[in-house]
């Protein structure tokens, strides 16, 4: 969040995925660390599209990959179907992964090169010791012939076509949710547009829970139902799609609005709402992680975090002073 | 596949081939005995009954030689297997588990490939004796380390590509992992390299033999073959010179086969095909009268000879700009935008062959040397790229890069050019110059870089800024400060602007007049605002709607452009978006449709700044309008 705070998740019994207090930390070498994600909560509900947008460095994929636990987080609970996998090792984590999958950025090397689209794609049932059966109605499922692709080679495909490989293989093991970490970034936007309509269609033929991961906020608005902001490793602001763009409150959804050209909204142009460049992970600002960007900054800003509150239906925010007339600076805890 | 390796190659197995299946079948075949003495009369040379004459003691060198292959290509093969053997899963090991077995196991090979190789395989084999096999296990065991290293390397590098995360978010085990992703990968450049260690060890027994360190007489190696027939120099020569040739030929064909399997690998990984020198004939150029204006490109095409057919990379794109305007090119990935930008500057790879002409006020560009485009690129032509990393020298500091052209284009002291360097970086937005100055492009962000790149095309004050994807690679708040920058840049230096971008929003925000590209062709052009609204081409059209806009409901359905990019060299006849159009017709597949002045709608091409389109059945312009305001959102 620029925050911290778990007053925005749903009761559990209503939620498939459940994510509270995430910490991804790496090693920086001289005994420092990169704080990736720090203290990140969302929930997701069936049949949900959750959308994660933020630049680069803000923490979406780590968050991701600390959701299929490769590499697991530092702390944090990870809560899939009321099963904890953060507590999970060897053999008992390995048997939850059928439930939870992911597709990539890369398309190219998401595929390994040396092997057949049929093997690719089978790989996963010959893991599961499952009927192979399936792949021909996956490649088919995602607008592949079967007949033609499956004995090919990844690099016969175009990147479309790989990444519509990597959406068979983690289709075919029938997932609960599965995860888009940046699935249509290196596409052009005639295949970028062939995909989201693809992910929208296999959503809804195999009732799928979907994280969506981008850094294009139009990208993310188009496929999903709610909308989460990062920045440096927090939380900014979380809404339905709709009304995140139509009612932005944090500063920093505002300039990413105003930095799309033809963002529809009346906005001030983007370089007064925000300036300069992201401050290094490593070294992250003291209190909101956004102020030293931020044009409404003040004292209060540096010495203490905003917490996530509520500032409409399900539209949730940190920061100590957003950028919407109705809403008034939260209460100073008293101490 | 032959045509893919080279007739080298082929030679190269062939003859490992026949050296090897001599050996195997050395006994089988219709020899002398290597050791029978006086087989025939000494010393002579090549006869029929021995094709390769005979050494001091009169006995057959052909037999010999085969004989001697036995030891040599089974001290290579067997040295170079063993040492894969022992090599592999310590290299794999290390690569794949990282941490403490990688460092362990990389500490112990550091130190063992710091050993003098040849001095400790020496001292062994004269400390155990000189058999086949201590040989063997000696060279074996020097080759380790170097085994060790490559596998982990290629290890290292395939264990962090994504399709090894994916087999593992599928729940596939470790081994599985090892056995399906990584193994076959590896192998290729293992098989290479092993090539290459067998010519390697083919040599050193060879220098050992030759200094009576390998296996002993009368066994023949061909160092000892080399050894015996020094003395013989003067009176027959051939003894020592055929086991020589022979040496050398199957040293250099196991280098070259190891050679064109790297060279396969890396073709496969990068995706491009070696391209074979095709002489093409030159390229008439349209007539065409030079305008006064400050760039014009009239017909501009760039070939590419590729084994698989001629590339037209761009073919025959025309255009005009004055000062102050900003010139958008758009289109996807592959349809020429940068060749395009490339051909104007001429910075084309040398495998490509450039027609038609360019034109930087009136003073024709493709006439030019390189050498004398130099005095153009930068003082007149600025660039900035997609990867500013490739503008920049990782290895000197930012202010002697900035600092360079301003003094070699513009003379400028070393005190001034600071000076300039300092004002520069403070145009574009730096906020600490003089610090900046002292750092190192890794140092910087990838938008600071970008800004440094763009200061460094202003320095000599351009008349023409090429920007080929400046932003693509940098984040969306940092992109639109960028551009702003840019557009307000070319205000004040009031030059012309060329920007390339996939990016629809970008520049039907920030230029003033679009090409769209198709295929190496121009299939839509005019002032953005007139092309952005009313589209009259269907690729145009469908691409507007293809991106997603933030003023669209959520779930949105977008347009759809089914299909992909043709490929270049397997054009389809008449309008290259045929297969993918909804609206096409007969005509479409029979002739290409020609650029066409909105004004103009008799098929007449028309020059000028005007809106145009390359379609038989443009979409009527009331449709167009509302399809195309309701897509384009503005
Ligand atoms: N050295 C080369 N040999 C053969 N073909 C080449 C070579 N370089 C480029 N091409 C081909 O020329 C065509 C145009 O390439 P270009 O780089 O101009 O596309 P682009 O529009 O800039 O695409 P992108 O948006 O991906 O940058 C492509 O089909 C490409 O494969
Ligand atoms: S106003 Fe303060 S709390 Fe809100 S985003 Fe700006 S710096 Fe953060
Ligand atoms: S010429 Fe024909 S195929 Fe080509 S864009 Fe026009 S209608 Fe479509
Ligand atoms: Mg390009």
């Amino acid at each position: 969040m620029a925050g911290s705070g778990k007053s925005h998740l749903r009761p559990r019994d209503e939620v498939l995925l459940r994510v509270e207090d995430l910490v991804v930390e790496f090693p920086a070498g001289r005994g420092r660390t990169v704080r990736a994600v720090s203290g990140v909560s969302f929930d997701l509900a069936r049949g949900e599209t959750l959308g994660i947008v933020g630049e680069s460095g803000c923490g979406k994929s780590s968050a991701a990959r600390a959701l299929v636990q490769l590499p697991p987080p530092r702390s944090g609970s990870v809560r899939l179907d009321g099963q904890e996998l953060t507590a999970l090792r060897g053999e008992a984590l390995r048997r939850t992964r059928r439930q939870l999958q992911m597709i990539f950025q890369d398309p190219i090397s998401s595929l390994n090169p040396r092997r057949r689209v049929r093997e690719i794609v089978g790989e996963g049932p010959r893991v599961w010791n499952l009927p192979g059966d399936r792949v021909d109605e996956v490649l088919e499922a995602v607008g592949l012939d079967p007949a033609t692709a499956a004995v090919r080679r990844p690099h016969e495909f175009s990147g479309g076509q790989c990444q519509r490989i990597s959406i068979a293989r983690a289709l075919i093991l029938d997932p609960e949710v599965v995860i888009c970490d940046e699935p249509v970034s290196a596409l052009d936007v005639s295949v970028q547009a062939q995909i989201l309509g693809l992910l929208e269609d296999l959503k809804a033929r195999y009732r799928l829970t979907l994280v969506f991961i981008a850094h294009d906020l139009a990208v993310v608005k188009n496929v999903s139902d709610r909308i989460m902001v990062m920045y440096l490793g927090k939380v900014c602001e979380l809404a339905p799609s709709a009304d995140l763009i139509s009612r932005p409150a944090h500063p920093y959804t505002r300039a990413l609005i105003a930095s799309i050209p033809d963002g529809g909204l009346d906005l001030p142009p983007s370089d007064t709402l925000i300036s300069g460049e992201p401050p290094s992970p490593v070294d992250p600002p003291s209190g909101c992680r956004f102020r030293t960007r931020c044009p409404r900054a003040r004292e209060r800003c540096a010495a203490e975090e905003p917490q996530i509150r509520q500032v409409g239906a399900d539209h949730w925010l940190a920061c100590h002073y957003p950028a919407l007339p109705d809403v008034e600076p939260p209460v100073q805890p008293a101490i | 596949m032959r045509r893919r390796f080279g007739i080298g190659f082929w030679l190269a197995v062939g003859w490992v081939g026949v050296v090897l299946l001599a050996a195997l079948l050395a006994d089988l075949l219709p020899l002398y005995r290597y050791d029978e003495t006086l087989a025939g009369p000494p010393q002579t040379g090549p006869s029929w009954s021995h094709p390769l004459g005979t050494d001091g003691l009169g006995r057959d060198v052909l037999s010999r030689i085969v004989y001697g292959a036995r030891v040599s290509l089974g001290v290579g093969v067997g040295a170079v297997l063993l040492g894969l053997l022992i090599g592999a899963p310590l290299g794999i090991l290390a690569g794949y588990r990282r941490r403490a077995a990688d460092a362990i196991i990389m500490a112990v090979n550091d130190v063992a490939l710091a050993f003098p190789a040849l001095v400790f395989a020496l001292a062994v084999v004269a400390f155990a004796g000189a058999s086949l096999r201590n040989v063997l296990i000696v060279l074996a065991v020097l080759g380790v380390p170097a085994w060790v290293r490559l596998i982990r390397g290629a290890t290292l590098s395939f264990a962090e590509r994504e399709f090894v995360l994916a087999a593992r978010v599928l729940g596939t085990r470790d081994r599985r992992i090892l056995w399906r992703e990584i193994v076959p990968n590896v192998a290729m450049p293992a098989a290479s390299y092993a090539f290459i260690g067998m010519a390697v060890v083919v040599v050193a027994e060879g220098s050992l033999a030759f200094l009576g360190l390998s296996v002993q007489a009368p066994t023949p190696t061909w160092g000892g073959l080399i050894n015996e027939g020094r003395t013989l120099m003067e009176t027959a020569p051939h003894v020592v010179l055929v086991p020589s040739v022979v040496m050398f030929l199957t040293v250099l064909s196991f280098n070259l086969v190891g050679d064109r399997l790297r060279a396969l690998t890396d073709v496969r990984e990068s995706g491009l095909e070696p391209v074979r020198q095709v002489t093409v004939s030159p390229m008439p150029v349209a007539e065409h009268q030079v305008r006064d204006t400050l760039l014009q490109a009239e017909d501009v095409r760039t070939h590419f000879a590729t084994p698989r057919g001629l590339v037209k990379a761009v073919d025959g794109v025309s255009f005009t700009l004055e000062r102050g305007r900003t010139l958008a090119i758009v289109g996807e990935s592959g349809s020429g935008k940068s060749m395009l930008i490339r051909s104007i500057l001429g910075l084309l790879p040398g495998s490509a062959v450039r027609g038609g002409k360019v034109y930087l006020s009136g003073d024709d560009l493709t006439a030019r040397t390189p050498a004398e485009m130099r005095s153009v690129l930068g003082p007149r032509l600025g660039t900035v790229f997609q990867d500013p990393m490739t503008a920049l020298n990782p290895v000197r500091t930012i202010g002697t890069q900035v600092t360079e052209p301003l003094r070699v284009h513009r003379g400028l002291g070393r005190k001034e050019a600071h000076a300039e360097a300092v004002r520069l970086l403070a145009s574009v937005g730096i906020a600490d110059p003089v610090r900046m100055l002292r750092r190192y492009p890794h140092q910087l962000s990838g938008g600071m870089r970008q800004r440094v790149t763009i200061a460094m095309a202003l320095s000599c004050g351009p008349d023409v800024l090429f920007a080929d994807e400046p932003t693509t690679a940098l984040d969306v708040t940092i992109q639109d400060q960028v551009l702003r920058l840019l557009h307000q840049l070319r205000e004040e230096h009031h030059m012309a602007v060329v920007l390339v971008s996939h990016d629809l929003s970008v520049v039907a925000r920030w230029a003033d007049e679009v090409i769209v590209m198709y295929a190496g062709k121009v299939v839509e052009r005019g002032p953005a605002a007139e092309v952005f609204r009313r589209p009259r081409m269907p690729y145009t059209q469908a691409l507007l709607q293809a991106a997603p806009r933030l003023s669209d409901p959520v779930h949105h359905r977008l347009r759809e452009i089914p299909g992909r990019p043709p490929d270049l060299v397997d054009l389809p006849p008449g309008c290259s978006f045929r297969p993918r159009c909804a609206y096409a017709q007969d005509r479409c597949g029979q002739e290409a449709p020609p650029l066409v002045g909105v004004a103009l709608a008799n098929g007449a091409p028309v020059n000028g700044s005007g809106h145009q389109y390359a379609c038989w059945y443009p979409r009527p312009i009331e449709t167009a309008i509302a399809e195309g305001a309701e897509s384009s959102g503005r």
